[in-house]
């Protein structure tokens, strides 16, 4: 059975590209916005939401050694190839565009 | 300012401080009984109610350190699943969830609490009143012991009637506040079912 996160929403796609870099909370909302060109702007209770579902499923989990007030978070093995699913659903999608011009 | 008020509905109290606040204040403090304190603010303000379930004290702390990064103080909740209250200076970013799943995943938090308040309050009043419910509610001159009571007349009967009066409220307002309370809670309960199916 397909897994309920899948396909990712906006939120979470953007969360887990964001992730290829080690960011704690706040830094996540900032790269989000940055990549989305300003379109995507996670609010305080949707990234902590996303943040506890993706590492709840073990997508992302807290960078170790990283000390301080804030977790630190990276994408996982298995988040990549979460990714790798939806690279291909999307560019399956995006062929049919071109196709169908 | 200090006002008094008592509420079921998250939504209401939410959308209540939030025109408090409209008309020029902050929040200060809110207590556990319906107290709420407000101060004037050159600043306006704005406040946003979430509900969460009972998380471990590291989730809790991360939890609170995400909101307080994007502004927000945290008036008062506390670990073992209770509302949030968050408070921050209103500059156009003043929403707590972004996008549709999130604010559904709310709504559910929201249904499932109402709902077990609505239980758990129903299960109480059936363990105290033997589970005769209906009795407790209605049946009030059962809640007088004296014996003869109602066949005395004038004011031998106000005088015992009034007597007993306080101590036969003992044995029926718990009945009639935990009937309240199941009713209102159900009532929230359909009012956030409404709301999350408003988006999805």
């Amino acid at each position: 059975m397909k897994h309920p996160l899948l396909p990712l929403s906006e939120t979470m796609h953007y969360i887990l590209l964001a992730l290829k870099e080690p960011l704690h909370g706040y830094a996540i909302m900032q790269a989000v916005e940055q990549m989305s060109e300003g379109t995507v702007i996670l609010a305080a209770g949707t990234l902590y939401g996303a943040v506890e579902n993706l590492s709840k499923h073990g997508w992302i989990a807290p960078v170790p050694g990283e000390m301080g007030r804030r977790k630190v978070y990276r994408i996982t093995d298995d988040g990549e190839r979460i990714l790798a699913i939806e690279r291909g659903r999307i560019e399956h999608l995006l062929s049919l565009y071109e196709m169908r011009g | 300012m200090r006002k008094r008020k008592w509420f079921a509905d998250l939504l209401k109290e939410e959308k209540w401080l939030n025109d408090r606040l409209a008309e020029g204040y902050a929040c200060r403090r809110i207590g556990s009984l319906g107290g709420y304190a407000f101060e004037p603010s050159d600043r306006k303000m704005v406040i946003r109610l979430d509900y969460q379930r009972q998380m471990s004290a590291e989730k809790y702390e991360e939890y609170k350190g995400t909101y307080a990064d994007f502004g927000w103080t945290h008036l008062k909740g506390n670990r073992w699943g209770s509302v949030q209250y968050w408070q921050k200076p209103a500059d156009g970013r003043d929403e707590i969830f972004s996008d549709a799943g999130s604010q559904v995943a709310f709504y559910k938090r929201l249904t499932h609490y109402a709902l077990t308040t609505a239980c758990l309050f129903f299960v109480y009043t059936c363990a105290i009143f033997n589970g005769n419910i209906f009795a407790a509610l209605f049946d009030i001159k059962a809640s007088y012991l004296t014996e003869g009571l109602w066949e005395k007349e004038g004011a031998a009967f106000w005088r015992a009637f009034l007597f007993e009066t306080p101590f036969a409220m003992l044995r029926f307002l718990p009945a009639w506040i935990f009937g309240i309370a199941i009713v209102m809670s159900l009532y929230s309960y359909f009012h956030y079912l409404k709301r999350k199916k408003e988006y999805a």
